[in-house]
């Protein structure tokens, strides 16, 4: 090619850029870009499970910038921070990520984040979105961190009493669970069904309550008194190791005690530590979001869009499904506060101020979450909760229960 | 009656477990004089080789298990060598600084290798408990309580009767003393690491049998800790009754106390055990008490 032709190249390439710049919608030209920061433990306690949570909620920014955020001009940026699932490291790393992302929210993860940030986003004026149930020490009115599930007690009250109704009778239903010190979050879960079963004895027997280490060393005496106390359920919100512990006392002892799981110790991590799902036969996990069944469900659905279309890269399992559920209830309150208060200069205030201002439809978190009603009074909506239950049937994940009414638990 | 005498028998066996993964700090203590913070690390390192030997090589444990205490055995030497053998001479403390990079290290290492997932570990010893009437025992932790006493019996004769234990024992004293009475201070450091490091490879295969393996397992190192500070960190057959003490202590508390007074006493009442001690006998039960004379 010679001199003259690639000038005349360069030239028409330089008019039709400027041409089809000149012909973008205005809404693009002045894009707005807000920024998110993503709190991760990729090293810490959850580091098994942090790459396909972190891809999850990332590819739901990622859909959103692409479907509505063009729509609206705006683009969510978002940053991983690594935090080890420690409070001091949360603590520490706080004001730099505020003065580096001056972030419209926060997407946490744990106990951990809410135990270093509940005094400080308030001052800051910065929301902060998690993806796990809520806890009893947070249950305070006029929260800055919010959860899409109610505490883990209510979820747990909700399995137990959807559990009884299924045994049938009168006869309360015999209860034992299996806590960890290790954590206040381990603890918090354990005391608010401690009280629920003491404020409601015609529902729940609470047969023993015992405390191990994250890593316990031998639960086989514990699991005979759990099985000689008569437990009909043994409740384990902690971690998998507890589970799988749990489990092989249950087997030293001949005993079938159905074990109920959480979403982070679930049935394919709990199941995958003890060398195969169908070990868990029977076994519960039950939470207030989509069970990741291999049943076709709008939930499944949206998910395998995500997967063909933005390159997620996860397994369909209740983790990949904790951080969509997280992210879609995240852009959801973001475009409830751009369609109210425009595109720019949104604020985490105003983020905020549009959680409380409108539900956020089961539809617009495509059947992850139920609707969602925050109000000022609690960092997790009040009313209208739900539980789904899902179990291992021949081997594989099931959905045993939908929809599950959640009973009235009180603050501890 | 039966349950509390059972709660009791399982507290001995899970003390004697801390023994265990105590002796291999009381081994490179009485080696070097140096406290290995790593101790728990070096016992997934251990659970690490046995999950790959046995679940990833697909070797079955007659063959796995020997080899994977020939490779633990390797790792401890190939930790003294790369880290510990430069600082020969130099101030205690400094080499009880490295062990502390150490415990950093070795868990990236580990992540890095491994990742994080949770593996289920290979069933070693049977699942099945033994019935004893209404009483009934951990296997693992029965077999591994009798490894324990056989060990410490093994150790506390090569350490107070063989020529190669006392001169591991005057290497501990001074190094250049040592040295200059021509015995090998790396030979006798690195012999102490590979002791310890298999120790805790048996540990782990009592640890974890039948059970989960993340890089969480390291924990115990810090329960074995107190058990460690109370025999004093020079004796090994004291490990035996320290750990029994501390064992069964918390054991009952786990069993009595904590539904009482509805919190977890058991996991600290070691570290009270610990600090009571130490404030009346600085040494621990079974240390030397060392006078100086200037």
């Amino acid at each position: 090619m010679t001199y003259k032709a690639r000038h005349g190249l360069r030239s028409l390439l330089a008019a039709g850029a400027l041409a089809v710049t000149a012909a973008m919608p205005l809404k693009a030209q002045a894009e707005t870009t807000y920024n998110l920061a993503l709190l991760s433990d990729f090293s810490g306690p959850y580091a098994d499970i942090m790459p396909i949570l972190a891809a999850s909620r990332e590819a739901i920014f990622d859909w959103w910038n692409e479907t509505s955020g063009q729509g609206h001009g705006v683009t969510l940026n978002y940053k991983n921070y690594e935090t080890r699932y420690d409070a001091a490291q949360v603590a520490s790393l706080w004001p730099g990520i505020k003065s580096e992302l001056d972030p419209i929210a926060v997407v946490g993860l744990g106990g951990p984040d809410v135990a270093a940030l509940s005094e400080r986003l308030p001052e800051d004026k910065i929301p902060m979105f998690m993806a796990t149930a809520a806890y009893g020490y947070a249950w305070q009115p006029d929260a800055w961190i919010f959860n899409p599930r109610p505490t883990y007690s209510h979820e747990s009250a909700g399995f137990l009493s959807w559990m009884r109704e299924q045994r049938g009778g009168d006869e309360p239903l015999k209860v034992a669970i299996l806590a960890s010190e290790a954590s206040p979050a381990y603890v918090d879960m354990a005391k608010g069904l401690e009280l629920y079963a003491e404020e409601h004895p015609d529902e729940l027997d609470l047969v023993e309550v015992i405390y191990t280490e994250v890593q316990p060393t031998d639960l086989t005496a514990q699991m005979r008194r759990v099985a000689r106390a008569g437990a009909e359920a043994l409740v384990i919100q902690t971690n998998t190791s507890i589970v799988v512990a749990a489990k092989r006392g249950l087997q030293a002892n001949g005993a079938d005690i159905p074990i109920m799981m959480s979403s982070h110790n679930g049935l394919p991590a709990s199941g995958g530590a003890l060398g195969g799902l169908e070990q868990l036969e029977g076994d519960y996990e039950a939470y207030g979001m989509a069970v990741a069944a291999d049943q076709e469900t709008p939930a499944r659905q949206f998910y395998e869009t995500l997967v063909t279309n933005y390159g997620l890269e996860a397994p369909w399992n209740v983790v990949t499904a904790m951080g969509i559920s997280q992210g879609l209830y995240t852009v959801a309150v973001i475009e409830h506060a751009i369609k109210e208060y425009g595109a720019d200069g949104l604020t985490g205030e105003k983020v905020r101020e549009a959680l409380f201002a409108e539900p956020i439809t089961t539809e617009e978190t495509h059947g992850f979450l139920p609707t969602l009603t925050f109000t000022p009074e609690a960092p997790f909506p009040l009313e209208g909760l739900k539980v789904n239950v899902g179990t291992v049937r021949d081997g594989k994940i099931a959905i045993e229960a939908t929809g599950v009414d959640v009973p009235d638990v009180q603050k501890w | 009656m039966v349950y509390f005498i059972n709660d009791i028998i399982t507290g001995a066996l899970i003390g004697l477990l801390y023994a265990l993964v105590a002796m291999g700090f009381v081994v490179i203590y009485r080696a070097s004089k140096v406290f290995n913070f790593a101790q728990g690390e070096l016992v997934i390192i251990g659970g690490f080789i046995v999950w790959f030997t046995t679940m990833q090589l697909g070797l079955s444990l007659w063959l796995s298990v020997p080899l994977s205490l020939v490779l633990a055995g390797l790792v401890g030497y190939a930790i003294e060598r790369i880290f510990l053998t430069k600082l020969i001479g130099e101030s205690v403390f400094s080499m009880v600084m490295v062990t502390i990079g150490l415990l950093i290290l070795l868990r990236g290492v580990v992540l890095l290798l491994f990742g994080p997932a949770v593996r289920p570990f290979p069933i070693i010893f049977p699942l099945k408990p033994l019935f004893l009437g209404d009483m009934l025992i951990p296997m693992n932790l029965l077999i591994g309580g009798i490894i324990t006493i056989v060990a410490a019996v093994g150790l506390s004769w090569f350490f107070n009767r063989t020529r190669s234990g006392l001169r591991m024992t005057a290497v501990a004293e001074d190094h250049v003393v040592a040295s200059s009475m021509g015995i090998s201070v790396t030979g006798s450091i690195a012999f102490a690491w590979v002791l310890g490091a298999i120790l805790s490879t048996i540990g782990a295969m009592i640890f974890l049998s039948g059970k989960s393996l993340t890089f969480l397992a390291s924990d115990i190192g810090f329960a074995a800790l107190p058990v460690a500070l109370f025999a004093g960190l020079e004796s090994i057959g004291g490990l035996i009754l320290a750990g029994v003490i501390i064992g069964v202590a918390q054991s009952l508390t786990t069993n009595y106390l904590d539904p009482l007074i509805g919190g977890s006493l058991g996991s600290v009442v070691p570290y009270i055990i610990m600090l009571a001690i130490l404030l009346i006998r600085p040494t621990g039960l079974f240390g030397w008490r060392t006078i100086e004379r200037v």
